[in-house]
């Protein structure tokens, strides 16, 4: 409409160039054109929203794995099972090495664990191993033997992820370096808030050959990076 | 002397269920007893473990010798009556020495034959399972019969004493490591070396030497083990790779996006206002 007249206007003032651009066919955008800070305004206002609608669409939680019991637990090792009772207490006794529960399908070697700068419990640095802690007495001496290991990883389940599925009676099974075996069986699973540890119950003495299994559980605290509770079982020694 | 003596004796095991709990009570129904026998003048004994109205046999440990104790035996807790019978004896035979005794949960007991063959009786003792961070915990029992009156120390420390027959002192707190335990009676001593490691608990049993007249010897009893430094606190077991992850809040992102769309709007609406100023001046 009124184009023609706006244009012989212009036509004084802009150079030949600008008319040739002028009289393209994006007329919409002519007014943007000549309006940078405009333009850049509106720009800038489409990509943040559009990167809100992304975030927003990125935006999801995921429920959390819960272990499940294992469908058809293992056979115990056959030459634990084989092997003479020994005497409880025993002196010699040799470090441990590996660890077995088939209820809950855990297999692995025992790594040697201490304590870390700040007194704490020492964790195995893989979270598919677990470790025992050499400052506890070695399993099938008097005392509590202590085993810590992992939950989970960043990403998947660790070693004990089903350690808060044992029950009272199950067998935990660990071999020592000299080849020989030792039985225990799970008399009681707790859950322990970290502020609220008990740690004379669970590092503290005992009367008898014990094996104290330690892993996470509760709630995970994505503030710092860790669960709130310990999962401890308590198991006695049997042969 | 005889009346302190029997102070300490048979069916002691209802006040010591007042002593306090164990720290392991919590997670546990059992407790342990061991048992021994010191009474050196006695002949050997058959220890039978009945438990109170259960079914099944006795627990039979049979020629238990002068100065010996048992491993501990973990036991369901409840009421436990214990008859010593002379070596051999038949098993329907009245025992020589009886006691009940009430095991707690996480509780641990020592029940042993004591004092001359005239005045013969049973001693139950009560363990803890609580230790001193960083120390050794130590207790001292007196049960010789040739000396009546017997003092303890371990190094310059003074552990117990005079004590009596069948006295015993609380557990005492010790630094761990080697320690010269010196018995004292009233006409002869004894020494004797022990290595006590930090957060152990152990008994110090006073006892004549067989076949010397008057001489004592020093039987050390290890009742409990803990590691040798306790940890701090909890272990750092995880990473959360497993546990639920709730949703953040949309409320910032919406918001990103209410800005976007109000620069976008203030961009249009300065275009708009522009244009029409434009037509207005001309």
């Amino acid at each position: 409409m009124g184009r023609d007249r706006r244009g012989s206007h212009a036509r004084h003032r802009l150079p030949t160039e600008w008319q040739s651009r002028r009289a393209g066919p994006a007329r919409g955008f002519r007014g943007l054109a000549r309006r940078p800070v405009a333009a850049a305004l509106l720009c800038a206002g489409l990509l943040i929203a559009g990167g809100g609608t992304a975030g927003l669409m990125l935006l999801r939680g995921h429920p959390g794995t819960s272990p499940r019991p294992v469908a058809h637990p293992g056979r115990p090792p056959a030459e634990a099972v084989a092997a003479l009772p020994r005497p409880a207490g025993s002196s010699k006794v040799a470090r441990p090495v590996s660890l077995s529960i088939p209820a809950i399908e855990v297999h692995t070697r025992l790594i040697r664990l201490g304590l870390t700068a700040q007194d704490t419990l020492q964790v195995p640095a893989s979270t598919s191993v677990a470790g025992w802690y050499a400052g506890s007495p070695r399993p099938g001496q008097i005392g509590s033997a202590i085993i810590a290991g992992h939950i989970d990883s960043y990403r998947g389940p660790g070693v004990f992820f089903r350690l808060r599925l044992l029950r009272p009676g199950d067998r935990i099974y660990i071999r020592r370096a000299d080849g020989t075996p030792a039985v225990f069986r799970v008399y009681a699973e707790r859950m322990y808030a970290k502020d609220r540890f008990p740690t004379q119950q669970v590092y503290g003495p005992a009367p008898d050959p014990e094996l104290r299994l330690i892993t996470c559980g509760g709630t995970f605290d994505p503030a710092t990076g860790s669960y709130l509770s310990n999962v401890v079982v308590y198991a006695a020694q049997i042969r | 002397m005889k009346l302190r003596a029997a102070a300490a004796l048979v069916p002691l095991s209802l006040a010591l269920a007042l002593l306090g709990a164990a720290p392991s009570a919590a997670a546990q129904r059992t407790g342990w007893i061991r048992w021994g026998n010191w009474s050196p003048s006695a002949p050997n004994f058959d220890i039978y473990l009945n438990s109170f109205g259960g079914s099944g046999g006795p627990t039979v440990i049979r020629h238990v010798r002068y100065g010996h104790v048992s491993a501990y035996m973990t036991l369901p807790t409840g009421q436990y009556t214990i008859a010593m019978r002379d070596a051999g004896a038949a098993a329907t035979t009245p025992p020589t020495l009886s006691a009940s005794v009430q095991v707690a949960a996480g509780t641990a007991y020592t029940i042993v034959s004591m004092g001359p063959a005239s005045h013969l009786g049973v001693q139950v003792l009560k363990e803890t399972m609580m230790s001193s961070p960083g120390k050794a915990l130590v207790r001292v029992v007196q049960e010789s019969v040739q000396q009546h009156r017997v003092s303890v120390t371990a190094g310059s420390r003074k552990l117990g004493g005079p004590l009596l027959l069948g006295a015993y002192t609380s557990f005492l707190a010790v630094s761990p490591g080697w320690l010269a335990i010196h018995a004292a009676g009233i006409s002869t001593n004894t020494t004797t070396h022990v290595f006590l490691p930090a957060n152990t608990i152990h008994t110090l049993v006073v006892l004549d030497k067989p076949g010397r007249q008057g001489d004592l010897r020093i039987h050390t009893l290890q009742d409990a083990v803990g590691s040798k430094t306790m940890p701090a606190g909890g272990a750092a077991t995880g990473f959360g790779g497993t546990a639920p992850v709730r949703a953040p809040s949309p409320v910032p992102w919406a918001a990103v996006i209410a800005g976007g769309l109000l620069c976008c709007a203030a961009a249009g609406y300065w275009l708009r206002r522009v244009r029409h100023q434009a037509r207005h001046a001309r």
